[in-house]
């Protein structure tokens, strides 16, 4: 299989995530939980990381991080080269709008809005027009095939179609960075597929990076990276080569 | 990837915005209706209450001239008959500006010129804020300042040096009360008195010389009777005898006399046995219950009143112009009278308060209005509740925590509109039913169109003005959420 990647420390990949002694603490009742005990990692301009750990492990933490959502109690996170921690909370919701697509497990499309509507809201926050939001909308909901059903509801589509109208959104603005949250995690094995082919075909050919914490191990198949994070802390990252290696060994 | 230098977000333009929350209470139709309701019920109290209060304020107001002209008979029949007391010819010397007739009629009375009337006229004023003062004051310190005197013996009391000397002691001692006026002011008032009470006592003899010339031209008839000639050589007799009696007010005094004569007529005519037999033979009872309202009620329809007509003229003889039609007239008129009575009791003590409605109906509006909030408040934060996931993508996608509050102000405002026109028109339908069944006939005439649509405004404006205030902390609150704290709410 030919590789895409090249060795992290090459020259030539540029950093698009960087976080550095990562930490995130709840507080509740007077007493404080780690989600995060420090993390540091680099997530390189096109590549496809995804993100294992059992539940509780500070997965979903890691994510709103690395995706402004949610601000660390300390350490500092950059993306694209710029502290989230230095951002405006208009800033943040341009840097959400346009530099980062999210995909969440349960979907959470806009219920009163059609499919086209859902994917052009982003737009429209962008300050894109509505000729060109609708025209470019269409063009995407194509890209997922679902150009025939663009003024369906949500309650009006599958699990499948659904999740596809929200990779749509997530596109809206031409992001480099999709982050899904186990996105296969509510479809069939066969939707799923279909779901993961999306996510694949937007790396290989759009150079989108992905990151996708999942429990999926068809996933294995489409990454470049593995991460498993365990207690708030990475356990380890490997490049799936070496992680197919071990599996073999274990068969 | 391109890169792309991070700015600040631009805003989206209200028009989208609206579009967005509009969309959503349309998809949650139900719960708005909810809502809706709430708003409405609260506005349909509110503008229940403007708008009855409204219609009998404007009853009040006509009832209030209505109810002056039809006594105006009393009026002149008590001033033709005894003089005024002092006190009321101070009110009338106060009340009386230069160049009036009432002015001409103090002057002619009491021979004076109308420069003089003019001056006593301002004393006269200042007399009436001291009776006012006195009659202010409560019993025991008025006892002490001025002992038992009452009206102008106020001021004959106080001319002695030594009663006025401890009425100036007494009045220091009383730290609680505040006197209208300095005492060198009140001093030279009670210095001036003397002057008044001249003008005064001569308008009152002036008043009793006219009475007597009157009452010599009397001949035997009564006052009331005599005054059915107002328009004629009475009304001349009045006028010689000092009183100015307008022809306008002479037409209308006339007609109240004869009104009222007719009415005592028909009234009396039921003393007749043979009337009263023929009542009872066509009503079907006994003549012992033929009542009143049993003859008002025949008068009412102009058959019927042509047929009591033909039965007053074989039996009794009815004064001239005693028609089926004026009999007709005289009922509806008595009718008018008693609904003028009516009016003028339901209408007592309104007034006051916000618009008008009274104190208390102020503060039942209030306390209905502040349910309401807290209703809509509620309503709102299950709204929002409802929909932190919808938040929190939203934001994901790049909405401003503005866009956010705006969304659920212009649903609140929305609903605030609806609930409000809904329930304005509910309280409007509601009010005017119950007025028209009080006042009938009456309020038709008087329709306050203008002050209904002021009304109506308010409680409009009210609702909406209640429903983002309501939804005000809701919205805030929806606004500031993180986005990913709202799902893991959920």
């Amino acid at each position: 299989m030919a590789k895409k990647e090249q060795a992290p420390d090459s020259a030539e990949k540029r950093v698009i995530i960087r976080t550095i002694g990562m930490k995130k603490l709840y507080r509740k009742g007077g007493q404080e939980t780690a989600a995060l005990r420090g993390v540091d990692v680099e997530i390189y301009t096109g590549e496809f990381i995804s993100v294992m750990g059992p539940s509780g492990s500070g997965k979903s933490t890691f994510f709103n991080m690395i995706g402004a959502l949610d601000s660390p109690s300390e350490g500092r996170v950059f993306i694209d080269e710029v502290d989230v921690a230095q951002l405006t909370a208009e800033e943040l919701a341009f840097l959400r709008c346009r530099k980062i697509g999210y995909i969440f497990q349960s979907y959470n499309l806009i219920k009163y809005m059609t499919a086209l509507e859902n994917v052009t809201t982003p737009m429209a926050f962008g300050g894109v027009p509505d000729d060109d939001a609708r025209k470019r909308g269409m063009e995407i909901l194509g890209l997922v095939g679902l150009r025939e059903r663009w003024f369906h509801r949500p309650i009006e589509m599958s699990g499948g179609q659904q999740q596809r109208v929200a990779i749509a959104r997530a596109l809206a603005n031409q992001p480099a960075i999709l982050l899904c949250d186990e996105p296969t995690a509510n479809l069939d094995h066969h939707t799923g597929q279909e779901i993961l082919d999306i996510l694949q075909k937007l790396n290989k050919e759009c150079g989108v990076t992905i990151i996708c914490a999942t429990h999926d191990h068809r996933m294995m198949n489409v990454c470049d990276r593995l991460m498993w994070i365990r207690d708030g802390s990475i356990e380890r990252i490997a490049r799936r080569d070496e992680v197919h290696v071990e599996l073999a060994g274990i068969d | 990837m391109k890169h792309i230098d991070v700015q600040p977000q631009p805003v989206l333009s209200f028009g989208r915005t609206f579009a967005i929350a509009l969309r959503g209470v349309q998809y949650r139709l139900f719960r708005a209706l909810v809502t809706v309701a709430v708003i409405a019920v609260a506005m349909a109290f509110l503008m229940n209450i403007l708008s009855e209060s409204l219609f009998k304020r404007v009853v009040a107001v006509a009832v209030r001239d209505e109810i002056r002209v039809s006594r105006q008979a009393d009026h002149w029949i008590a001033r033709l008959s005894v003089p005024q007391t002092a006190e009321e010819v101070i009110d009338d010397l106060a009340a009386a500006e230069p160049g009036t007739p009432a002015s001409r009629e103090l002057a002619r009375f009491s021979g004076r010129d109308p420069a003089a009337i003019e001056q006593a006229g301002k004393q006269a004023a200042q007399a009436r804020e001291y009776f006012r003062f006195f009659d202010d004051i409560n019993y025991g310190r008025r006892r002490v300042l001025i002992g038992n005197a009452a009206g102008i013996g106020i001021f004959e009391r106080l001319q002695d040096p030594e009663a006025q000397a401890r009425f100036f002691e007494s009045l220091g001692q009383m730290r609680a009360v505040r006197f209208i006026a300095t005492p060198d002011g009140f001093r030279a008032f009670l210095a001036s008195w003397p002057a008044l009470r001249e003008v005064v006592a001569a308008v009152r003899e002036g008043q009793r010389q006219g009475i007597g010339q009157l009452h010599a031209k009397l001949d035997g008839r009564t006052v009331m009777a005599a005054l059915a000639d107002a328009e004629g050589a009475f009304g001349e007799a009045v006028r010689q005898a000092g009183f100015v009696l307008e022809p306008e007010e002479a037409t209308s005094l006339a007609k109240q006399i004869r009104l009222s004569e007719h009415r005592h007529f028909i009234e009396d005519s039921l003393n007749v046995p043979e009337v009263r037999k023929a009542v009872a033979a066509r009503k079907d009872v006994l003549p012992g219950d033929v009542s009143l309202d049993m003859i008002w009620g025949l008068l009412g329809h102009p058959d019927t009143a042509a047929w009591y007509r033909d039965l007053l003229a074989q039996h009794t003889s009815p004064p001239p112009g005693l028609d089926g039609d004026r009999l007709h007239e005289v009922a509806r008129a008595r009718g008018r009278s008693k609904l003028m009575v009516r009016a003028e009791l339901i209408t007592m003590g309104t007034g006051g308060g916000f618009m008008n409605i009274g104190p208390r109906m102020t503060w039942l509006a209030f306390v209905s209005m502040l349910v309401c909030t807290v209703g809509i408040a509620n309503a709102m934060l299950m709204s929002v509740t409802e929909r932190f996931r919808e938040i929190a993508t939203l934001k994901c996608l790049g909405a401003l925590d503005g866009f956010i509050m705006t969304v659920f102000l212009i649903e609140a405002a929305i609903l605030g509109l609806v609930g409000g026109v809904a329930g304005t028109l509910i309280g409007l339908v509601l009010g005017l039913g119950r007025m028209l069944a009080v006042f009938q006939s009456l309020l038709l005439e008087l329709f306050p169109g203008g002050l209904l649509l002021q009304a109506a405004g308010i409680s409009m404006v009210t609702g909406i003005a209640l429903a983002a205030v309501a939804a005000a902390y809701p919205s805030l609150r929806a606004a500031r959420l993180a986005p990913m704290e709202a799902m893991r709410i959920e």
